[in-house]
């Protein structure tokens, strides 16, 4: 799978970008694509959070992004779709190419990246004006997207996030009226109605009890057929039953930026760690 | 669940649970209900509050029923602290004191609100029929029965109308500026609008008045609109920011990370989610606009006719009608005045309980239950 690259990233480098990118858009749904990160470091003003972060995440693999809070896993999340530069002080170096092109090019727009590169968040949120079934289409109408038919395009993504049998019948009520993991999952559903290529988690399991934390991880696999997943997680058990990829991010002492310390297959991260840092982190002996 | 369903519950036993032992009925008891000691101290206090007082007007030979009414409160509110003083320990009595003040505060705010409400209600019903409502005062003479408030209803309706259509839009976008676009110029205006929201609204009236009305235009419903859009605008924009707060980030976060350029993510999410707040807003400024007196005098100049047409001509509203009459000498002008009084209350009331209902009807269909 991985060394197979798709068609796409051939006729990518082979011609002109801007007709691939229509191209893209006239096919669906895309299938997945890939991401190459290449010495990412950020900066919020002048305190730099991340530095010279490079990771490749692979077409149909779950990339988890593990290690302690405040290394910068989510601004590296944030980089790759450009919510990192919705902060005003955000500053960003480095390269970050979905398919070969450089997503903070000028032949990608922020809003052709973040449709394209999907992102479901640590809070459940969906929108509280509109019905469950508005909110699976509101990516649609945000993005200037039309669907021929709306109704099974609710269904096939509510199907897909794994929420379609509990709320088929109430597609009309409001999407706050369900519980957390329920809405967790209404959230990826929307993030799915939009075609994406990638889809970017940030903790979508943190706020969430055990069974729906499960449900959502099962989502997570099956989606990953036909989606790239990147997820940023604090649980190591959930890092290693979900993904195929995981990368470990460090802040060496206070003050410095966060680094990737280790990449690599899950098993090996987990099992046969070659970095003691990373040994210490996963068998919990960390501090 | 079935932890859940195992757990025993508190107050009710499970009705169809035949193949159980029957479980004795609970008596519920609730901690912060007043105890039966703290119920007599309550009535002592009352009772020395009124007596003491009582005593203390006809010592003193105050006659006015307010002089009363203070001193048996701070009466009140001292032999409450005393006694729970003397019973409990001054840590107790200090804590009640502060309830008890807390208590008294709020039925002062509500009692006086209800007090004035119902003087205008009693001083303006016995004039409030259907003839006062559909006729105007063009052929009503000083001394004459009848007459009406339809012009000045009317008058009320068109200026206001024509306020709410120029202020509302600008004052929400202004707040979508101010709040949503963090655009570079926030600062300058949030001080304008600060200080515009301090502008004292005979300033508003003369200036329509010099720029419009001067200027061979002449008085008319139009102007008067004018001048209190220009007094709507801060309150709609401060309030419609304040709301637009409320609305948590992650929305707009989600929005954005489903491909929409801001003015959709502000158009299709933040707006109809704070829609119930800017209903609010838009109504506190026409609360406030309603009742102005002083610009409409001297942009509408009032009438005692009926002038259906808002662009040509003086035209009345209902607080300029009751200025106008309550100044009247004879006791026929000044019965009109409290009904037209009346008659203002029950609009602002109307329009209160319109928007509620339309707010909550939109947040009940699309926001469902909570």
């Amino acid at each position: 799978m991985t060394t197979v690259e798709s068609p796409r990233t051939a006729a990518d480098t082979a011609t002109n970008r801007q007709v691939v990118s229509s191209e893209l858009l006239a096919e669906e749904p895309h299938g997945s694509s890939r991401i190459d990160a290449t010495d990412v470091t950020c900066w919020f003003g002048k305190r730099k959070v991340l530095e010279r972060c490079s990771l490749s995440m692979e077409p149909g693999k779950v990339t988890a992004l593990i290690g302690p809070s405040g290394c910068g896993k989510s601004t590296f999340l944030r980089s790759l779709n450009r919510m990192h530069e919705l902060v005003p002080v955000a500053a960003i170096a480095g390269t970050i190419e979905l398919d070969g092109v450089d997503i903070y090019s000028e032949e990608m727009s922020p809003t052709e990246v973040r449709s394209r590169i999907g992102m479901v968040f640590q809070k459940p949120n969906p929108f509280p004006a509109m019905s469950i079934a508005d909110n699976v289409l509101a990516g649609l109408g945000l993005s200037g997207m039309s669907h021929e038919d709306p109704k099974a395009l609710v269904e096939q993504c509510l199907r897909r996030a794994g929420l379609w049998a509990e709320v088929s019948d109430r597609l009309d009520e409001g999407g706050m009226s369900l519980s957390g993991g329920q809405q967790q999952r209404l959230c990826i559903a929307r993030a799915l109605a939009v075609h994406p290529d990638v889809l970017l988690m940030d903790e979508p399991c943190s706020a969430l009890d055990p069974i729906s934390t499960r449900v959502i991880e099962q989502t997570i696999r099956e989606l990953c057929e036909e989606i790239t997943i990147v997820i940023v997680t604090h649980n190591m058990q959930q890092a290693q039953r979900v993904s195929d990829t995981c990368a470990f991010f460090l802040v060496e002492s206070i003050g410095d930026p966060g680094r990737i310390v280790e990449a690599g297959p899950t098993a090996q991260v987990f099992e046969n760690p070659s970095d003691p840092r990373t040994y210490d982190y996963v068998t919990g002996q960390f501090g | 669940m079935s932890l859940l369903d195992e757990r025993p519950l508190d107050e009710t036993p499970v009705p169809d649970a035949q193949d159980q032992e029957p479980i004795e009925e609970q008596v519920p008891f609730r901690p912060r209900a007043l105890v039966r000691s703290e119920r007599v101290e309550l009535m002592l206090a009352v009772a020395s509050g009124v007596t003491g007082s009582a005593v203390m007007c006809l010592l003193f030979d105050w006659t006015h029923p307010l002089t009363f009414a203070i001193w048996a409160l701070l009466l009140f509110l001292g032999s409450t602290y005393l006694l729970a003083r003397d019973s409990q320990s001054p840590i107790v009595a200090t804590d009640r004191l502060v309830t008890t003040l807390v208590w008294t505060s709020g039925g002062i705010a509500v009692s006086v609100l209800l007090w004035m409400l119902g003087y205008v209600v009693v001083k303006g019903i016995a004039g409030l029929n259907f003839e006062y409502l559909t006729s105007d005062l063009s052929k009503v003479g000083p001394l004459d029965e009848g007459g009406g408030v339809f012009h000045a209803l009317v008058g009320t309706l068109e200026q206001m109308l024509i306020a709410s259509v120029l202020s509302i839009p600008i004052a929400i976008l202004t707040a979508v500026y101010l709040h949503e676009i963090h655009g570079r110029l926030s600062g300058i205006v949030r001080f304008v609008i600060d200080a515009m929201s301090g502008l004292p609204s005979i300033v508003a009236g003369l200036f329509i008045y010099t720029v419009w009305v001067l200027q061979g235009r002449g008085p008319s419903g139009l102007a008067a609109g004018l001048a209190l859009a220009i007094l709507m605008i801060p309150t709609v924009t401060r309030t419609a920011e304040e709301m637009l707060k409320t609305i948590d980030d992650g929305l707009r976060e989600s929005a954005l990370a489903l491909g929409a350029p801001q003015w959709r993510s502000v158009m299709q999410v933040v707006l109809p989610t704070a829609r119930s707040g800017l209903i609010t807003a838009s109504i506190l400024g026409i609360a406030r606009a309603v009742g102005e007196t002083a610009p409409v005098l001297l942009t509408a100049f009032g009438s005692s006719s009926i002038n259906w047409s808002p662009v040509n001509g003086p035209q009345a509203d209902l607080p300029l009608y009751i200025y106008q009459l309550l100044r009247q000498p004879n006791p026929a002008q000044i019965a009109r005045a409290w009904s037209g009084a009346l008659v203002l209350v029950l609009l602002v009331l109307i329009l209160f309980v319109l928007a509620r209902v339309i707010g909550e009807r939109g947040a009940r269909v699309r926001g469902g239950s909570r």
